[in-house]
Order: C-alpha cells, then structure tokens, then sequence
C-alpha cells in the first residue's frame, strides 16, 4: 500500500507543524512514511506544501500521485490539481474556490468554522488534519494523544479547544458521506518508529560520536542542526556556538579540535566557500574535523529552500594545496547515523577534515527509523580516536612523525614536559617550519600516504542493490537512494522491468581497481548516472580518478528532487527507443 | 623549574625590531607567572610576529592569517584550565581578523590578545597596515592612505574588552607588566604593543614613540569608562598613553556557558542518549 497525503496553505499558516504530526500519525499507527516539504525562503505568505507518502513497507520518497489533497486556501488546489486523478480525494473549502475537475470532495468549510469558533488561521490545522486522519481510518486516540504532547505546555484549555476542533472536523467527514478508507487503520503492536529528517539524524548521532563543540553559523539547508543541538546542549553538556561567520566556526572549531576535543562545524555551500582555507589549515596541521554540508542549488544565494546535489565537486576540490580529505555522502536517515559517527572516528583515525555531504532533500525530508535499531546503533558504537593520545609512547615526542600508514601520534596538549604545534606552515617531524625540499617531500609523502590507508581499511565499496543480471544499471550517490529504490520497484512492479542500483556513500577518494572490477563487470548493459545537479559531477568524478565513463545520464537540476516516475518513464522511453 | 623552556629557535627578526624585545617580555612574563611550555595554549598569526612560533615554545597553533583569535576562542572552549595566548599583529588582528576581534571583545572570552602594532606589514615587505595614520605612504599606498586608522583601544573599550592595556616595544619592563596582569586578569585582555618596524616604517621609529608616547601615573583610575575613552582617543594627536588603559570586573565567555565545569576536554563521554531519541518517536 501506498498513499499520498498533502496539505498546502500560505507560509505562516502551521503547515510544517500538521505534516510533521500528520507523519508522527501513521509511523505511530505502525506504518512508514517519508515527507517532504516545499517552501519559499520567506516567514510570511508564500506557498507551503508538506506532503507525506505512507506505505506499509519502508518507503523512502515522495510519489507523483496525490490520493489526498487538503487545501487551506486556493493556492494548494491551483498548484497541485495536476497531480490528482478521478480517484483522488480532495479537501477543501467550497467558499474558497469552486473544483473544475473530476475528484472526490470532501468540503469543510474553513471560513465558516474560523468565523463561528473566532480562532486563528493556524487552530484551521485541527480541524483539517482531524478530518484527514478520521478520513483515513486513523485511530483517534492516537491522534489526540499527539494534540496533547504538542500543546501540553499551552494548559488543558488549549488541548480541550483543539480537541474539539478535532470533532468538528471528523463531523464534516461524516457529514461528506464519502465512505472513509483503511489507510491509517491502527495496526497491532506497531513497532516504536522514529520520524527524523537527516539534519535531526546527524545532530542525535553527533552526541554518541562525542562531539563536545559544534559551531555554525545559520544557513539553509543546514540551520536547523544548530538550532537542535543548542537545545540540546544543557543536557548532554556539547558546547553549542554561533560564531560571528563562517571562518570564525571553522577555526574556533580547529581551535577545540586541537585542544582534545571532538568538534564539527555545519553549513551550506556559501558558508562552506567560507570555511575552505581552515580545511586547508586542517589538511597540513593535521587537525580533526567533522564538516557537516547540507547542499542546495547555487552558485552564490541560489535557491536556499530548495534542493540540489551541486557541491560535490567543490567539495572533492575544497582547500587550496594537496592533502587528504574524505568525503561521505549517507542515502537516508540510517546511513546518516551510521556515517555521523563514522565520520567522527574516520577524522580522529587519519587527523584531517571529513565532509558529511547531504542536501535539503536528505537534510530536511522526514525518514522512518526504527527506534531499537537506532538504539543499537548508539550503545554499540565505541568511539575511535586512532593515534591521539594522552601520553606520548615516544619521547622526544615528534608531532609530525614520519610513519608507515602516514599517521603520525597526535598527543592532546598538557601533557607536562612536551608541546608542539600545529603549524599550517610546512613543518619538520618535530612541528617547527621548514623550507628544506627533502622535509617538504617527506611530508607531502606522509599526508599523501592517510588517503591510501584510508582506502584500505576504512573505504567502502558502494552497495549494490536490486537484481544483479538485469540489463538496466542505475549509479548514483548521496540522498538519490530512496528514489532510486521505488523507481526500481515501480519497474518491477508495474512494468515488469528488473533494474538495479551501485550506490555510492563514500565519494571520495575512490579505490581505483575496486571501481574498475564493479564496472568492468557491468560492460554491455545500461548504465544510467544519475544525479541531481546539471553537470553531472559524480560522472566526472568517476571519470577522472577510475575512468569510468557514462553515456546515459538523467540529470534534474529545477531545484526539485528527481521524483521516481521521472526514472521510470525515463528508462521506458530509452527501452522504446531500442 | 620545568625541564621544557620557553626558548625555541634563535629568532630570524631584522636586527633592531621590535619583536626581540616583545618576545622577551612575553616569555620572562610567563616564567615569572610559574608558567612552562607544556601548560600555556598559544595562537600564532600570520606575519612576523606570528613567526614567533618557532621561537617561543608552548602548545601551539600556527594558523591561518587573520584567524588567530577565532582558533583561540576553541581552545579555551576545549581547555579553560589553561591560559590562552594570542600574538600576531595589527594586519592580521585588526584587519583581516578584524571582524574575530569584534566579537570576541563582545563575548569577553578569557583570552590574552598580544599585537604587535607597528603600523605597517613587515613580512609582506612594507604595506600599510590598518593602524597606519591618514595619508601613510606605502607600497599599496603610493599617494598616502585614504583610510583614517583603526582605534583598537577604543573599540576594545566600547565593545566588551575588560583589560585594555598598551605597551612599547622599546620598555620591555612595562611589557611583562603587561603581559603578567594581562594573562592573569579573567576575560578578554588586549596588550597593543607599539612596535617600530625598522625595515620598513621610517616614520614610526622608536625616537617617534620616545618622544609622543607616555606612561600613565599611578593616579590613573583604569575603571573609569569615560576616562579610559579619552586617554584612547589621543592617538589622533598623536599621543600615547601606555599602561592599563581600562579594566572591569565581568563573567568571562567560558563561566557563562552553564554546562561547562570541568574542562570539555577532560569531562566523561555523555551517554544517555534515550530521552533524545524519544523526542522524535
């Protein structure tokens, strides 16, 4: 079963708040969701639409189909009729607008209740969502309960009055009567789920991974992590700043790194524009830090609100001069817990700048998790620091020590009878500068060296998913995932057409004969890159370190996410063409 | 006496600069506070007094140009048992970090900002610095600056700093006088050393600074703002005061993020992450 819920108004209007609850429903009913909202980069007026995908398999995108539409004003209906059909329902006020298609209405009249019950725009968001709910079969003490945890803190008053702005609402569904479906029926002993967008995911996993200093300066996709963790930080005692810009976040955060403390720093791509030399500084310093970027569609301010995978290649390139960096993007909410706090033990493990690579898709969309899995994932995870160390097991103590793996013992400062520094100019094994070619080499080698032992042990090949003898050959990387996985079932599915999928996590660097073996077994078939951005830059990527190249690639960049009928109707008129 | 010392590599400064003289204070100011190498934090510039790196020894970052201040902030984050130290000069403190200057005197962190103020940019070989007065002639400036220079005294006392005090590279007493009250007083402390470049500033030289520059009496209140404003407003006749120019009593950054007791670095690893899961249940 799949089913598409959206709900539309003017910004400002608490539609953000009823999708969430409207999501935090069905997961609470024992189903999964995934959700996503549209938004301009305003606080007022302008157009809001959260709309949210229920199934009873784990789902991980939105789907093209709206199955019922909830208009709190004419807007939501001019934007949005083109994806309903003669079996789609509509909610909606007849005062408001008149429906010149072929739907099935349910009206409720807004205005009417507004004026009769003398409430505010934003109480409407009660009555429209109890009506959903109801509509759909949902469970009304589930549904109640939620209204008491959200306006618990306002006093009984306030959870009575919108409890009886719920009753409303279920009357004119009664009233309607349309026959109500079985959608969000409760079933039995539903699974504790988490509702979670990736930039909350990456702000709980920072907390086991032991990050004690995250700094940030606001910008979209990534503020919201900020905001997070400062609420957070009285309790779990992270230091939580916002900084006078981007440069201060990143330097103030080498500055703890430096000092013994787990630190990370969050942006977007101008914010990251900003932050560049620091990782340069952290490059040849060899200082750990966990860059969380959480792209959307530039270059400069771009369209902050929206979504785009077109940093990577800044990414990859980010810094000036040579020195190792890595780069890991998660596909949805788990593998951005799994990869948050593999990237704190990666950046400790090698001493140099990791990069978290998400998108407003990723950052901002609600994912379903299960809450034992997460748990899990949290008591089991130990953290790695690798070769920092309280003591020195060498004396004299050599920061910079010329090793094997190109991992030299990062001792944390205080110990008594050794200092060092961490010189961002180039450095003898002892840490003071030098100009000599010969020490140059050595370290140049040295740093060079923690990419290569990062490849053998900390790398991981992409994953393969979905039938490996098909012809169709989707690669793609990042928040592209979920998409990707319902465009292959609705192949399979719908138009019996078996396809799968090398996903890409960790972007870079790459393992060269790794990635040659993956693709030199896939020669004859289709392969299709896919990607979020116009220039296709994980192809290039691909093609520079591995040489693999693609002749196919489906590439959307309207600031919109490639939507998963895009795929399927993409891969059905190149098999026409054959 | 601690086996490691403050001396590093012999100093590479031109014969005559001021910088000598401002590492001997600072090193003799730490030696006679019972400080070693291994338990003081310092944040190097870029420049030549950030080239002190390699001759002064302590647990150090030679960061980036400008950004001194802003790495030092994190330090005393991760370690406020420990002093925190910032040398570097008015190019990279004033102008290209002049923005971490600001709000780092707004948040009154608990951090010694050392600046070598010689008017001018000495490793770049001879540009006009920030400090330098209207009409300074340089290599970017072949006509005279058109800028009016920066106060940093002013500024420093407006905008939060709590010990504000200015030296001469040329009284190396004053300058452990300084540096000692400075490193010691809890919050933000600014020591603005007036420092001839010999190489390449042939109008502020220590005659210059001999003959303009003052030594506040001991009937000099440093609690008085107004006071405290004027005296740093007569840079602009070319007269100045050095000494403590203003100090006050305040919360430091670091004592006001409630959930810092011990050191960040040093406390346990927090563990009960279940209330913040169930948030999203």
């Amino acid at each position: 079963m799949r089913f598409n819920f959206l709900i539309g108004g003017e910004a400002g209007f608490g539609i953000m708040t009823s999708g969430l609850v409207f999501s935090k429903i069905a997961t609470r009913s024992g189903y999964f969701i995934f959700d996503y909202a549209e938004y301009p980069s305003l606080i007022r007026g302008g157009h809001n639409a959260y709309e949210v995908a229920v199934s009873d398999t784990p789902i991980s995108a939105t789907i093209q189909n709206i199955d019922l539409l909830v208009c709190l004003n004419k807007e939501t209906f001019d934007k949005h009729k083109h994806r309903l059909n003669k079996n789609s329902f509509l909610i909606y006020d007849p005062d408001q607008f008149q429906v010149d298609i072929e739907v099935i209405k349910i009206e409720i009249p807004f205005t009417q209740i507004k004026n009769q019950e003398k409430i505010q725009q934003q109480m409407l968001n009660s009555v429209a969502l109890a009506a959903s709910v109801s509509f759909l079969g949902g469970d009304s003490k589930i549904y109640d309960g939620l209204v008491r945890e959200q306006f618990n803190n306002k006093g009984e008053d306030v959870v009575s009055f919108n409890l009886k702005l719920a009753d409303i609402g279920r009357e004119y569904v009664e009233k309607s009567g349309v026959s109500k479906l079985s959608v969000l029926n409760l079933k039995e002993n539903p699974e504790k789920k988490l509702v979670m967008t990736g930039n909350e995911v990456f702000s709980l996993a920072t907390v086991p991974a032991d990050c004690r200093h995250y700094a940030s300066y606001p910008m979209t996709p990534a503020s919201s992590v900020l905001g997070t963790l400062a609420s957070w930080q009285y309790q779990n005692g992270m230091v939580v700043r916002h900084p006078e810009d981007e440069i201060s976040v990143i330097n103030s955060a080498l500055g703890s790194s430096f000092a013994g403390v787990r630190s990370a720093v969050g942006t977007s791509g101008g914010g990251f524009a900003l932050m560049v030399e620091a990782l340069s500084y952290a490059g040849i310093a060899e200082i750990p830090i966990v860059v969380f970027l959480s792209m959307r569609p530039g270059p400069a301010t771009g369209m902050p609100t929206w979504t785009e995978q077109g940093d990577l290649l800044f990414a990859v390139n980010s810094g000036h001069g040579e020195f190792p960096k890595i780069i890991l993007a998660p596909g949805d909410a788990l593998e951005m817990a799994q990869l948050t706090l593999e990237a704190f033990d990666i950046a400790d493990i090698y001493q140099t700048p990791v990069i978290i690579l998400s998108d407003k898709l990723l950052s901002e969309s609600h994912y379903t998790l299960f809450k034992k899995e997460i748990e899990r994932l949290f008591e089991e995870y130990k953290p790695k620091r690798g070769k920092i160390v309280q003591n020195p097991s060498f004396s004299p103590y050599l920061r910079y020590k010329i090793e094997p793996d190109g991992i030299s013992e990062m001792l944390l400062p205080g110990h008594e009878g050794e200092y060092y520094q961490a010189n961002s100019y180039e450095h003898l094994e002892d840490s003071h500068t030098t100009e000599d070619d010969q020490e140059r080499k050595k370290q140049v080698e040295k740093r060079n060296k923690k990419h290569l032992t990062y490849l053998e042990s900390n790398f991981k090949k992409p994953k393969i998913y979905g039938d490996h003898n098909s012809e169709i050959v989707f690669v793609s990387w990042g928040s592209m995932k979920g998409t990707l996985l319902e465009a292959m079932s609705c192949l399979n599915t719908d138009h019996q057409i078996d396809s799968y999928m090398v996903h890409f996590t960790h972007l870079y660097p790459l393992d060269e004969d790794l990635i040659q073996s993956i693709f030199s077994d896939l020669k004859g078939k289709r392969l299709i890159l896919i990607e979020n951005n116009s220039h296709g830059q994980f192809g290039q990527l691909l093609r520079q370190l591995t040489g693999v190249d693609f002749k196919e690639k489906l590439l959307k960049y309207d600031g919109r996410p490639i939507f998963y009928h895009e795929i399927v109707e993409y891969v059905l008129a190149g098999n026409k063409g054959k | 006496m601690s086996n490691v010392q403050f001396d590093g590599y012999t100093p590479t400064w031109c014969p005559g600069c001021g910088d000598w003289g401002i590492r001997v204070g600072i090193k003799t100011a730490l030696n006679q506070l019972g400080l070693d190498p291994s338990k003081v934090l310092i944040s190097f510039d870029i420049g030549c007094s950030g080239n002190m790196n390699d001759f002064l020894n302590g647990y150090a970052m030679h960061g980036l140009h400008g950004r001194a201040i802003a790495s030092a902030i994190g330090m005393k984050v991760a370690r406020h048992d420990l002093p925190v130290i910032v040398i570097g000069g008015d190019g990279g403190l004033y102008g290209e970090g002049g923005n971490h200057f600001l709000h780092a005197l707004r948040g009154n962190h608990d951090i010694t900002v050392i600046v070598h103020d010689n008017m001018v940019y000495g490793l770049t070989t001879g540009q006009v610095a920030p400090t330098a007065s209207k009409g300074y002639k340089s290599k970017s400036t072949p006509k005279g600056i058109i800028e009016e220079p920066v106060n940093p005294i002013v500024m420093a006392i407006t905008q939060g700093a709590t010990f504000v005090s200015q030296g001469f590279a040329g009284d190396a007493r004053l300058t452990v006088d300084l540096i000692k009250q400075a490193v010691t007083h809890k919050g933000f402390s600014l020591v603005n050393i007036l420092q001839p470049c010999v190489t390449f500033n042939k109008i502020n030289t220590y005659q210059y600074y001999l003959q303009r520059a003052y030594k506040l009496d001991e009937s000099y209140d440093p609690y008085n703002l107004t006071l405290a404003v004027e005296k740093s407003l007569e840079v602009q006749d070319e007269k100045f005061p050095l000494g403590v120019i203003y100090k006050k009593e305040k919360n430091p950054y670091h004592e006001q993020i409630v959930q810092l007791k011990e050191p960040l670095a040093k406390r346990d690893r927090f563990t009960k992450f279940e209330s913040l899961i169930s948030e999203f249940e």
